[in-house]
This record gives structure tokens, sequence and C-alpha cells, in this order.
């Protein structure tokens, strides 16, 4: 089985850029990311590219720039790498069963075993979506579903893309323990800046029209601030649509934690 | 890593499948027993001669709707392909595998059904039971049928998903329908040249299933008495020539699966 020796970089994009056909811009431009064995949080608006960046990384969308690597291995080249795992619902689309008849399939296909995600979906309550297909679920049980295969069966890397959407309040106290305690590395991608005051210890991304800011970290969220123009000293820039903004440590315009969104952040600034 | 038990299941309990390749299947037979029999004098070989056409063509037909469902499953799954081969212990090779050994299954199932439904509704109409001569050569050549229309649905839906774009998706997912449909309804009507005969899968399947039901080998036009019998071995030969030249380039294909957005294939 393909896979990274520890210490590795479990994922590096490289200016990474992807434009979908005949779209006026791109949804993603130059990002460059490295993640080790590690666990980081990538915050920004709906639109503003996560999905495609974890897309990118899974080889379901194809960059147009730039280059991609998972677990030590070009995404186009990799094969069988059970050790990467997502809750992006369109994967799990081989088959149209019941999920109780999908259990084992899913379980083969990782390596692992069955026992494994009925005893996660007993713990989350989850027992009555056996006997119902995919689209029978609710939305939320779908992306917990996704969610429980995304890190189920010994996984090094998961990428999971909005796993709080549509989850009820007492499931989500369940999935930030879950995510906190999983030894795998892992990339999150949330529009909830409320969430980050669950990760502390997590890197911190922030996402805008396509580009990646950061790393900062979710520990030095009280300190980060977002200020309109360039500051000197700055931990990072930010040139979008609305102007260039700067992200500052102790001082500037407004604190990143008291928005509800990185978008109406900079839009009461701009 | 073999999907094929998951597979032939989901596709022996899928609705659609069974409502399009034998309900409606079973529409078509009920117009060839019941209504386009009036005023023909069939009895002993001439009525034999007919069932086993419209049962030829009539699987021909169900064959198709096989196909056009694992057209419909390869779209809304290219994504999931896509990642499995990458991060899951599933190959390109094994999958296919699996669809192979599911589209095998279905397509004996889908003929033998519709012997049982030829036989009934015949029976009912003109009071002669017909039973299949050769129960063995059927179960091959549906067999080999599924198979077949696999491989083709399964060629022309991933040019579809690696090349074309979804939009296309619907109408070249019919197009194993549309040559079945064409090709089935003129043998049975017209006499249609000797390389076309040989040469087409769909006429080498329909021609080997009138055979294996009425024990005799078919006439260039299906049901036709007293004419020139086609040989078996070619039209063998024919149909496994095609599955292999298709399994080929859609193993080829299939090793490049894209992902592609179901929203491409919006038509409006």
């Amino acid at each position: 089985m393909p896979s990274s020796a520890p210490g590795v970089d479990v994922l590096e994009a490289r200016q990474l850029e992807v434009t979908f056909p005949g779209a006026a811009v791109p949804a993603l431009r130059g990002v460059d990311l490295t993640l080790g064995d590690e666990k980081m949080i990538v915050v920004g608006a709906n639109g503003s590219g996560k999905t495609t960046l974890i897309k990118a990384f899974l080889g379901l969308v194809r960059p147009t720039g730039g280059s991609v690597r998972v677990l030590d291995q070009d995404v186009d080249r990799i094969q069988g790498a059970t050790g990467l795992s997502t809750n992006l619902a369109e994967v799990y689309r081989l088959v149209s069963l019941p999920i109780g008849d999908l259990v084992p399939v899913f379980a083969a296909l990782k390596g692992g075993d069955p026992r494994e995600l009925r005893e996660r979906l007993h713990e989350f309550g989850l027992d009555d979506v056996l006997g119902k297909r995919m689209h029978e679920l609710s939305t939320g049980q779908q992306k917990l579903v996704g969610d429980l295969l995304a890190t189920s069966f010994g996984p090094r890397l998961v990428l999971l893309d909005e796993p709080f959407d549509n989850v009820d309040f007492a499931r989500r106290r369940q999935l930030v323990k879950r995510l906190r305690e999983i030894s795998a590395a892992v990339l999150l991608n949330t529009h909830e800046l409320e969430l980050l005051a669950n990760f502390g210890g997590w890197k911190l991304g922030l996402m805008f029209e396509g580009h990646l800011f950061g790393p900062f970290r979710v520990d030095e969220l009280d300190r980060l601030f977002l200020s309109r123009g360039a500051r000197s000293g700055a931990l990072a820039e930010m040139t979008t649509s609305l102007g260039t903004f700067s992200i500052t440590l102790d001082a500037g315009d407004r604190p990143v934690k008291s928005a509800t969104s990185l978008n109406a952040l900079m839009e009461a600034l701009a | 890593m073999n999907l094929w038990g998951p597979y032939t299941k989901a596709m022996l309990t899928n609705r659609t499948l069974w409502f399009w390749a034998v309900v409606f299947m079973g529409f078509w037979l009920a117009i060839g027993a019941f209504v386009e029999s009036q005023g023909l004098s069939l009895v002993g070989a001439s009525l034999r001669n007919y069932a086993t056409s419209w049962y030829a063509v009539i699987v021909l037909f169900s064959l198709s709707m096989l196909a056009i469902s694992i057209a419909n499953s390869m779209t809304y799954g290219s994504g999931a392909l896509a990642y499995s081969f990458r991060f899951t212990r599933l190959t390109p090779e094994s999958y296919f595998g699996s669809v192979v050994g599911g589209s095998a299954v279905l397509g004996i199932v889908l003929s033998f059904v519709l012997i049982g439904a030829t036989t009934a509704m015949f029976a009912i109409r003109f009071g002669s039971v017909l039973l299949p001569a050769d129960v063995p050569a059927l179960l091959g050549i549906s067999l080999l049928g599924g198979v077949f229309y696999m491989a083709l649905s399964m060629t022309l839906i991933l040019v579809v998903i690696n090349y074309l774009g979804l939009k296309s998706a619907s109408f070249i997912g019919f197009v194993p329908l549309l040559f079945s449909y064409a090709l089935g309804i003129a043998q049975a009507y017209v006499r249609l040249p000797d390389w076309l005969l040989y040469g087409s899968p769909f006429n080498d399947i329909a021609s080997l299933l009138y055979q294996g039901f009425a024990g005799y080998p078919s006439a260039a036009v299906l049901g036709e008495a007293n004419a020139a019998p086609l040989d078996w071995a070619p039209l063998t030969a024919g149909i496994v020539v095609w599955t292999l030249l298709l399994t080929g380039t859609s193993l080829l294909l299939l090793r490049r699966i894209r992902a592609r957005q179901l929203e491409e294939g919006r038509q409006i």
C-alpha cells in the first residue's frame, strides 16, 4: 500500500491554480500549502474555493497550474493509497445499496473492519440509516455518514469538507471530540468561524476568493486582526476584489474572532 | 477487491431496470402475441418462428436497457470511481470484472424471465406451450449478450466522461438502445446484407438467441421459413470479437476516468 513515511508531508500544493472551463475567474489562485502529520482548519466563505481545494487534493478537479502531491505522490499517479479518506458524498456513490450493505463494502475497500464503522454509527445514534440508501438520508445524516466513513479504518490523512453542515448540536460535539482525538493528519474546511474555538493547537488557514492565507495557529485567533490596506509587519496581505487587507498580530482595525464570517469582516472594513 | 456481489445485488434490485427491461418489454411481447398476430395463420413451425422472432428482438431491447442503466450508474459515479482507484483497494480491472460479472448475471436473468413471458403470452394466445429448445446455448448467448452490452455501454459513456463532458451523456447513453431497435426491427422485416448480419453484434445476438430458442438456425430475416440459414460459428465469432474489442477499449478508458460534476449533464 503506497503511503508516506512518518514526518514526510502528507499534503503539498505548490502554486496551485484551478480555473473551471468557461469561468471568468479562477477558483484557486496560486495556493501554496504543506501539511505534515498535523491538523489544519481552513476557514472561508461559501464560494471561496475550499471545496475545490479538497477536490484538487483528491484528484477530482484538474489543476490548470501548479502541482499537487498527497502522501508523497503525484495525485495523478497515485493508486491504492488507502490512507487518505474524505467525507465528500460524491466519492461514496459507487453502488446504490442500503448503508447496511455498503458498510462491509467500504470497509473492504479501505482494508478495515466493518464493525468499526457500525460501532461509530451506533455511537452517533445513526443505527436507523443502515436500512436506507444514501439518497434517502437527511442532509445532516448524509454529512455525518460521510464524516464517519472518512474517519474510520485508520486513515493517515483525512480531508473534510464542511463536516458540521446540517449536523445537530449534540452530534457536533461528538464530532469535534472525534476529530480532536483521531490520530491522523486532518485538513478541515468550514465557513463557520465560531467553530475555531474547538480546535486549539490546529493550524489555521484563511481562504478568500481562491487565495489561501496562512498558516496561522488557531491558538492565535484572539490575537489576529484584519486591517484595511497594507500594514508593515503584517502576517499576510490579501489582495481581493474588495481591496487590500492585512492580517496583523495584536493590533489592527477589527479582531478576526469578532466576525461570524471572513466575508462579513472584510465587507465591514471595505 | 471485488464488488461483484454488491453490483449484482444492486442491479437485481434496481426497480427502474426491472420496469424498462422486463415490464415494458412484456408490453411489447403482448403486442406481438395479441395484436401483431391478428390475421396471421400461426400454427406449428410458423408459430414457433413468429414467437421466437419476438423473443430474440425483445431480449435485444431488454439488454439495451441494461446498457442504459450501466451508463447512468457510471455517469453518476465518475467521482466515486476516480477517487476509489486512487484511494481504495479498488482497481480499474477489479471494478470492470465486477460489472462484467453483474452484467452476465443480469443478461441471463433478463433473458430467462423473457423466455417465461414469451412462453406464457403465446400459450395464452395460441394455446400452445413453446419451450426453448437449447437452454445451455441460450444461457451462453444471454451471458455473452449481457457482457457485450456492458462493454459497449461502458466504452461509450467513458468517452463522454473522459473527453466530451456530461452534456452529451443522456444521448450517448441511449446509443445501444437506438442500434438495438434499428437493427433488431430491421432484421425482423427486411433482408439485411450478410456483412451486417454477421458483422453487427446486435444481429449476431438476435440470430443466436433465435437459434437457441427455436432449436434451428435463424434465416437472414428473423422467422422467415424456407430461407438459407445463418451460420452460428461466424455469428458467435462476431459477438466474441466485438466484446473483446470493447472490453479492451473500456478498460483503457476506465484507467483514465475523470471525475465529472453531475450539473454538467443538466439539459435545461
